[in-house]
């Protein structure tokens, strides 16, 4: 959003000035303006909201939050509209910040009962120490209400908002930005988090961030600074995510062959362009979409794969066993892969890979190294996320009044994690943008560890 | 970098033109010489695995350094463009292609990743020369390093089942039989047969030494103390690529739980993930295919593969068996496959890591997991 910053100039040119005169008189005025500058950014975010509402975009095409905003303020007839017909209207950042923080309660009331799994709920909003960016919120908002998923959608739009709100940052007068900017990162990183639990993906583009914020030269003019930031989260997202994409979409596009019977779970962004690459390629396969409650997220892939002109199957997870025993190969997505080969992804993989393997189907996970995680994985009890119930019905759509009734039972509660482990002797290989490799063999990466840059 | 490209680009024009002015001097095998290249890579592959000695990966990377010392290139660029066309000859002229596969592969990424210190490109090029050369001697004693670190694992009248020929256990074997009491039984190894040639070198050297037939494995499982088998390559899941009938003996021997050993000089190690055995490059829509239909289809008969009008009294059996159009063989006194049938059956085969016990190398004694480790670490990094 660089065109939305006005007082950037002169911010610069504050930061520049000998410091020493009245700094606390000079920093509250800021903050007043920033304020205010934030207030108008809220509305138009709220507007911008609506319009994406009413239009019911693909959460991808939230992921340019910059354009999308620009796009509200080049119309401000359509905006308008929208605000008109957005239900609260414009409440400011205070009272944005209070609803998420009443879902986040609603959801914990929910899963109270659930005594075991109650480490799986929201944390407990804290209160938000300094403020909080209008992007920011606009996209914990979007994490809470799951109109972006995946790890790497997430990924990218949490990066993409920090642009935002490095560009509109200014250095606080006896401070340097890299010291301070991640001070002022960190309450937006805990807002997001307070929105939706921190994927992995989120955790290790933020570490190589803050790597890149502390060790940014101090004698930088600001603004270069933060320019040279922005290029840095470009980078990672480029080489990371988008070029580490075309390599796995290539290297899995070999696997496949001329006649075989894929099997996929759920929905995964680089499985999807996997198939739809080795379908251009000319390949003849079929691929049969497995999905489950409460998300069903295989019915967009289907959507996206029967419209390209793939013969497709759709079964629900129970099917699986009837089925697995004609499949040539399973191909999945992962959220993030441990140091111990584990695979951790959307709840019913490790069913799918297990059976599989039962069958002597090779499993094979589409993965970016980005997406390694150091920690060492064993079950899916102790980390975990549940769907909100509000989100996902647990029941099917015509029992409709059912679904009220039920929930309402106080003996009656309902349990949908978001996420499994698919242990390592149940995964044949891992397609990373390195190569092919066996689960085991991820820690032996040396790029996956960051140690190394591309 | 354009500049280079374009030099690269004009390069094969240039051999092109040069291969008439030059008289074939360093082609000794004239027959071989249907690419029109100065430097013929398959003929000096050829020549030098007439060593005995020579693997197939090491003759490919001595191959490839006589190449360097042949190449006219100026740059880095047009040097590792032509060691990749190069390469591309060899894999294309054999049948299997995978070990040398891992040669190849090998070399092109140590000449890529060597370090650029020499003053000129000639110097870089005759330093690549004595590297290639001085690791291929190096390699040559790799197998007597493996045939130590197997010696641990071989108890006195310990009694030993191999697959086939293969140098790396010969050596151990041989080696084994200096200090310890061994006996070794010995497949046949068909289609090659190349078990006869093992069973003749251990015989030779007093070691007590049996014929075992390929169908017979299961038989003799349960007398073996344990399994030793070379291999082709060894892959990055950690599994095993070699002579057909080694994933049998691995299944039989997990399933009578004896380990299975297989040795592999380092430089057999390749980046290569099979799936499957249909995954492997050396599979085609070939190899294990039911007979498409003759060259004399009869309308009748266009529904079923082809049978000859002799054997039409029993069309489904003959039909559905690669012996189809057999009568020939069958009215010869010994029932044997045609070479044509032989030839649809697979050379090499995959064996899954979790087949495998230990993998011996020059780099040490490692698990399937090890290996994979080992690679990923080599060229991923």
């Amino acid at each position: 959003m660089p065109s939305a910053v006005v007082p950037l100039p002169e911010a610069a040119g504050q930061s520049s000035a000998p410091p020493g005169t009245l700094p606390a008189k000079s920093q509250k005025q800021m903050t007043k303006a920033e304020r205010r500058e934030m207030q108008e950014r809220q509305r138009a975010a709220k507007a911008e909201k609506a319009t994406q509402n009413q239009s019911k975009n693909s959460p991808k095409s939230s992921n340019k939050p910059a354009q999308t905003s620009k796009e509200g303020a080049l119309a401000p007839r359509r905006a308008s509209k929208a605000a008109d017909l957005a239900p609260k209207g414009f409440q400011g950042a205070g009272g944005q910040s209070k609803d998420v923080k009443a879902s986040g309660e609603d959801k914990s009331a929910h899963t109270r009962g659930l005594r075991i799994f109650s480490h799986f709920g929201l944390p407990k909003p804290t209160a938000h120490k300094g403020e909080v960016h209008p992007t920011i919120v606009r996209l914990g908002l979007q994490f809470s209400e799951f109109k972006i998923t995946g790890a790497n959608a997430r990924c990218i739009a949490t990066l993409t908002a920090f642009k935002t709100v490095i560009q509109d940052y200014v250095t606080p007068p006896n401070n340097t930005l890299s010291r301070h900017l991640m001070t002022y990162l960190s309450p937006q990183i805990s807002y997001l988090v307070s929105a939706r639990p921190m994927s992995v993906t989120m955790g290790n583009a933020i570490r190589q961030l803050k790597l890149d914020i502390s060790g940014t030269d101090i004698d930088l003019p600001e603004q270069d600074a933060k320019d040279a930031l922005c290029d840095k989260i470009d980078t990672y997202i480029r080489d990371r995510i988008i070029a580490a994409d075309q390599v796995i979409e290539e290297t899995a596009g070999n696997k496949i062959k001329d006649g075989d019977a894929i099997l996929t779970y759920a929905r995964s962004s680089v499985v999807e362009k996997v198939l739809l690459a080795a379908y251009a390629d000319g390949k003849q396969f079929t691929v049969t979409v497995v999905d489950s409650r409460p998300m069903l997220e295989g019915k967009k892939l289907l959507e996206v794969l029967s419209f390209a002109g793939i013969q497709c199957t759709y079964l629900l997870l129970p099917a699986v066993g009837s089925v697995i025993t004609e499949i040539s190969m399973v191909l999945v997505g992962a959220h993030s892969l441990h140091s111990n080969g584990a695979v951790f992804s959307r709840a019913g993989t490790a069913l799918v890979a297990m059976m599989a393997k039962q069958h002597l189907v090779p499993v094979v996970v589409c993965c970016e190294t980005y997406k390694f995680s150091e920690t060492v994985q064993l079950d899916s009890f102790t980390r975990n996320e549940l769907a909100p119930v509000e989100l996902f019905n647990s029941f099917p759509q015509n029992k409709q009044q059912d679904l009220s009734s039920l929930s309402d039972q106080p003996n009656l509660q309902i349990l949908n994690p978001l996420y499994d482990l698919t242990p390592p002797s149940s995964i044949t290989a891992v397609v990373t943008e390195v190569g092919v490799i066996p689960p085991s063999s991820i820690s032996s990466i040396p790029l996956a560890l960051g140690r190394t840059m591309l | 970098m354009p500049v280079a490209s374009a030099v690269g680009i004009h390069h094969p024009a240039q051999t092109l033109k040069s291969s008439s002015a030059l008289p074939a001097t360093i082609l000794e095998d004239p027959s071989r010489s249907l690419s029109q290249e100065s430097f013929d890579v398959y003929a000096s592959y050829q020549r030098i695995l007439e060593n005995e000695e020579i693997a197939t990966p090491l003759a490919a990377i001595l191959a490839l350094t006589e190449l360097i010392e042949h190449s006219k290139a100026g740059t880095m660029f047009e040097l590792v463009k032509e060691l990749h066309d190069a390469a591309e000859i060899l894999k294309r002229r054999t049948t299997n292609a995978i070990s040398l596969n891992a040669g190849t592969e090998l070399f092109i990424a140590f000449v890529t990743l060597f370090p650029h210190e020499s003053d000129s490109f000639a110097d870089l090029k005759t330093e690549l020369v004595k590297q290639g050369q001085k690791y291929a001697a190096e390699a040559l004693t790799y197998r007597s390093k493996i045939s130590e670190l197997a010696l641990d694992f071989i108890k006195d009248d310990s009694v030993i089942l191999t697959h086939s020929y293969s140098r790396v256990v010969m050596q151990t074997l041989l080696r084994a039989h200096k200090q310890k009491r061994i006996s070794v039984y010995v497949t046949e190894a068909r289609p090659r047969g190349l078990g006869v040639k093992t069973y003749e070198a251990l015989t030779a050297a007093g070691i007590p030494c049996t014929m075992v037939l390929d169908s017979a494995v299961a038989y003799v499982m349960d007398m073996v103390d344990f399994i030793l088998v070379g291999s082709e390559a060894v892959v990055e899941s950690g599994g095993l690529i070699n002579a057909v009938g080694s994933n049998q003996i691995a299944i039989i021997a997990k399933a009578a739980k004896k380990p299975f050993y297989a040795l592999a000089e380092s430089y057999k190690f390749h980046r290569l993930f099979p799936l499957s055995q249909y995954d492997l490059p050396t599979h085609t829509d070939d190899i294990l295919s039911f007979p498409r239909h003759a060259q004399r289809p009869s309308p009748a008969l266009t529904a079923r593969p082809s049978v000859a009008p002799s054997t039409s009294s029993n069309p489904l059996v003959s039909g559905h068996l690669p012996i189809g159009r057999s009568k020939s063989s069958t009215s010869s006194s010994q029932l044997a496959m045609t070479p044509e049938q032989i030839l649809r059956n697979p050379k090499v085969d995959y064996t899954m890591p979790d087949l495998i016990s230990l993998v011996f190398s020059d780099v040490g004694i490692l698990t399937p997991e090890g290996v994979s480790q080992y690679l990923v670490g080599m060229f991923a990094g």
